[in-house]
Parts: C-alpha cells; sequence; structure tokens
C-alpha cells in the first residue's frame, strides 16, 4: 500500500471529521467518514450551504481572507441526542485551486459536562448561602444568649472559661403581681407584652452600657462592668433601673395592661459562665446577684432598693433616702436606700 | 459518621457526575422513555438528571413533592415507564460499583414517589 493510500486510511478512519472544499465554490471535494456519520454524504456538487443550512458563508469567507482561519459551532440531534460539533476551517496557501480544510470534532460531551458543572455548581451555590444564612441565624440566636466577647470564645474554642468579674452591678427586675396577670390574661397577650417589655428595657440598658443577661418569667436580670470592665458600673445600673421605672410609667399611661415592678440594685463579684452543654445559657452568680434579688423583693411596687455600698458610689449624682438598717431575708442585717428619680421633683415642682 | 449520604459514601460530585452522565446516556437511548426527551434542551435535561441523581443519593438538591408533581404533570408518564427507569437506574448504579443494598434504598426511594409521577 502506497504511503498516499495509507494517508488517506487514516483520513477515513479518524474521529475527526474531515472535509476539503473549494475555497471560492464551497463545495465539497473530499470527506471522511466520520464526516458522512455525522453530516450525511455530500453527494455530487454539494456545496457547505446545503449541508450546513444557516451557515454563515459571508463571515466564513471574511475570516478566511483576514486570517486563513474559521472556527464555528453546529447543533443538529441525532436520535434525540443534541450533538454539538466544532467546524475549524483553514484556507491552504498557495495553491491552485485553493482549497479550505475543515475540521469537525465532536465536543457534545464537553457541553453536556459544562451544563452538569453549571447544574451542580448552582445547587452547591444555593446551599452555600443558605448555610450561610442558619449560620448568621445560629448566631443572632447565640449571641442573645451570651455576651459577643464570651460568644467569639465559645466559637474559637468550643469552652467559655468561667471569668470571674469584679466589680459589677447587678439590676434584678421583678413584676408586681405577676401569677395573678398571666391567668387573667391571654397567654398570648402576656408573651407578647412581656416582649414589648423586655425588648424596650433591652434597648434603655443597652443606652447605658448595661448587658441583659436572662429573663426568668418576670424576671429580668441586666448587669453593668460585664464583659467589658467600666469604672462607673453603678452609675449605668442605677440610669437604666431609673429609665425602666420612667418607661413602665409612661407605658401604663396608654396601655390597657398595667405593669408594676419592683427593682434591686447590688453590687460586687459575679462568675459569668456558660452552664450547661447541650442546653447551655449563659448566666451569672455571686454575691452581687443575690444582693440584687433580695433587695428586688424588699422593694415597694415602683420602687428602686439599693445596697449600701453601691449608694455610696451613687450618692453625689443620685438622689437616695435612707431606709435605714433593715432586716432581709437572706442577708445580714445592713442599711438599704431607696433610689429616686430626681427629675420627678423637677417635674412635681413645674 | 454513619449517617452519611450514598453521595458522600461513593464519592461525592467527582463520582456521581459520572453516574449522570451514564444515566443520561443510557434515558436518551432508551425507545420507552427517552421519547420523552425529544423536545427537551440539553442543558435542561443535563440539569434535571443531574439535579435528579444528585437528590436521590442524597447530594445538595432536593425536590419537594409539589415541585415533582408539577414537574410530572400532563406528560402522559405510565406505569411501564417509571418501572422502565427503575431498570435503567438500577443497570446505571450497578454498572457504577453500587452495592446492592445501596440500589435498593435508591430504588425504594423513587418508589416512594412514583404517585407524584406516574399520572
Amino acid at each position: 500500500m502506497s504511503i498516499e493510500a495509507i494517508n488517506e486510511q487514516l483520513l477515513r478512519a479518524i474521529g475527526v471529521g474531515v472535509a476539503l472544499l473549494g475555497r471560492k465554490t464551497l463545495q465539497f471535494h473530499f470527506h471522511n467518514d466520520t464526516f458522512e456519520e455525522w453530516f450525511g454524504n455530500p453527494n455530487g456538487p454539494a456545496t457547505l450551504q446545503d449541508i450546513f443550512s444557516d451557515f454563515d458563508v459571508e463571515e466564513l469567507n471574511k475570516s478566511l481572507n483576514e486570517t486563513g482561519r474559521y472556527t464555528t459551532e453546529v447543533k443538529f440531534k441525532k436520535k434525540r441526542r443534541t450533538m454539538v460539533i466544532a467546524l475549524d476551517f483553514t484556507a491552504t496557501e498557495e495553491r491552485e485551486p485553493e482549497i479550505a480544510v475543515l475540521v469537525c470534532q465532536n465536543i457534545t460531551r464537553i457541553r453536556e459536562l459544562e451544563s452538569m458543572i453549571d447544574s451542580y455548581s448552582m445547587m452547591v451555590e444555593r446551599n452555600t448561602r443558605e448555610i450561610k444564612r442558619e449560620k448568621e441565624q445560629v448566631e443572632k440566636l447565640l449571641l442573645n444568649l451570651m455576651p459577643r466577647s464570651v460568644y467569639e470564645e465559645y466559637k474559637t474554642f468550643g469552652v467559655v472559661t468561667p471569668q470571674l468579674y469584679e466589680p459589677v452591678s447587678v439590676l434584678m427586675l421583678d413584676f408586681v403581681g405577676f401569677s395573678e396577670t398571666v391567668t387573667a390574661l391571654d397567654p398570648s397577650v402576656t408573651v407578647t407584652e412581656l416582649n414589648d417589655i423586655y425588648s424596650s428595657f433591652d434597648r434603655i440598658g443597652e443606652q447605658f452600657g448595661c448587658e441583659r443577661i436572662k429573663t426568668i418569667g418576670d424576671a429580668y436580670i441586666t448587669v453593668a462592668g460585664l464583659p467589658d470592665p467600666t469604672p462607673d458600673h453603678a452609675r449605668a445600673a442605677a440610669n437604666a433601673a431609673i429609665r425602666f421605672i420612667r418607661y413602665l410609667e409612661r407605658r401604663n399611661a396608654s396601655h390597657p395592661h398595667q405593669w408594676q415592678c419592683r427593682i434591686g440594685l447590688g453590687v460586687g463579684s459575679v462568675v459569668g459562665s456558660v452552664v450547661g452543654i447541650q442546653k447551655y445559657v449563659y448566666d451569672i452568680f455571686g454575691p452581687a446577684v443575690n444582693h440584687a434579688t433580695r433587695l428586688q423583693s424588699f422593694s415597694e411596687p415602683m420602687q428602686i432598693s439599693v445596697q449600701d455600698e453601691m449608694a455610696r458610689a451613687l450618692s453625689e449624682q443620685f438622689e437616695l433616702e435612707n431606709m435605714g438598717v433593715q432586716s432581709i431575708s437572706g442577708l445580714p442585717d445592713q442599711p438599704v436606700w431607696r433610689l429616686l428619680d430626681n427629675r420627678k421633683g423637677i417635674a412635681a415642682s413645674v | 459518621m454513619s449517617d452519611r449520604t450514598l453521595f458522600e459514601k461513593y464519592g461525592g460530585f467527582a463520582s456521581v457526575s459520572k453516574v449522570v452522565l451514564a444515566f443520561y446516556d443510557t434515558l436518551l437511548d432508551s425507545d420507552e422513555i427517552g421519547p420523552f426527551f425529544d423536545d427537551v434542551d440539553m442543558s435542561r435535561m443535563v440539569d434535571h438528571q443531574t439535579k435528579f441523581i444528585s437528590s436521590l443519593l442524597g447530594g445538595p438538591a432536593s425536590y419537594t413533592d409539589v415541585q415533582l408533581r408539577q414537574f410530572h404533570r400532563n406528560l402522559d408518564i405510565t406505569n411501564a415507564h417509571f418501572d422502565e427507569l427503575k431498570v435503567v437506574l438500577e443497570e446505571t448504579l450497578a454498572n457504577h460499583g453500587f452495592e446492592p443494598e445501596d440500589i435498593q434504598t435508591a430504588l425504594d426511594a423513587i418508589e416512594a414517589r412514583r404517585e407524584l409521577i406516574v399520572d
């Protein structure tokens, strides 16, 4: 077999479609088996347009003249499968008659794979967005349970080391006759009311640098001087306490449901930590919490009772009434002070 | 982790992609089911199969029952078509080294949705 014959055999058997066309006429001079399998047999004087009906001949000629090459894609259905074939034309040089070599590659699989990657990456991206959203929600939830610095520690190390904070001021608030209120009101009304009030307390506390620790039913505990120490923690807690009462008074004036509270302010050290493994909660313990709790129950409705040590720190800026030495259950006998809202005195004199 | 999905067990998308393409080829060649895809655009068809196989194996796709019913509405899919699809899927998974137990899990998952697909 001659070299020419072998070449022709190779050209016919190769998995790439090959055809030779007259450069000017675009008539087929030769095509191999693969070409015929894809596009049929260009019998007789068939031209490019006969085989590819929508072919942009103008573009082909322009490109061949300028660069000697032209590349495009054709799609067709074979049975029901969409076939995508890349057509690559090259003009031969310095030969008469001028011919164009057409090489056709089957890129169906590449296109199918591209579609599959598109499909898959879109699914993954959507999932990633969902996971991110969920993560943000979890973060938001956890930030409601613990101070941000504690959350950051928890996120980084998976545990929170209990910390001693000293000194801090603890504000404990409890509603008067809450049990009666709960039985009298519709449960959803109670929850809506509490939610509204606690949210306002949170906002007020935040203004003065108090961090809400938790609510247990009708008890609301917030603390100043934690997690970041502040020298004026006593003032922050006192300011928040006075605003809580003012807020409730204003609210009671315009709302059908009346809420009366008692507040206790204690000062001292506390330990703050995340408690629990599955159902964890950030909590604080210590003498300051104990003082605030006891003083709260000692308070008259809409009054604020203050621990002696704290009253001394507040005496310069706040109006305090000396209640004398009191015996309060769970605490040794000690002087107790009542924190007054000095703005009320001004208001009364106007 | 004991609750990993088949998608993870068989090597994630790197392996599952081969199952998708094989399944796609077989579906197109099938004279029973193939005609349903006569007029479906290639990228949509590939997208559909990618999501179908991924969700079936517990990958990052999932269809609600309402969606499945909506997609297959008015297609005149019979029980015979549905059975044929199961056969094609079973063969494809077996050809890609899936264990019989896992193939059965996948087939059960499809069977559970028969009523949503068949008219």
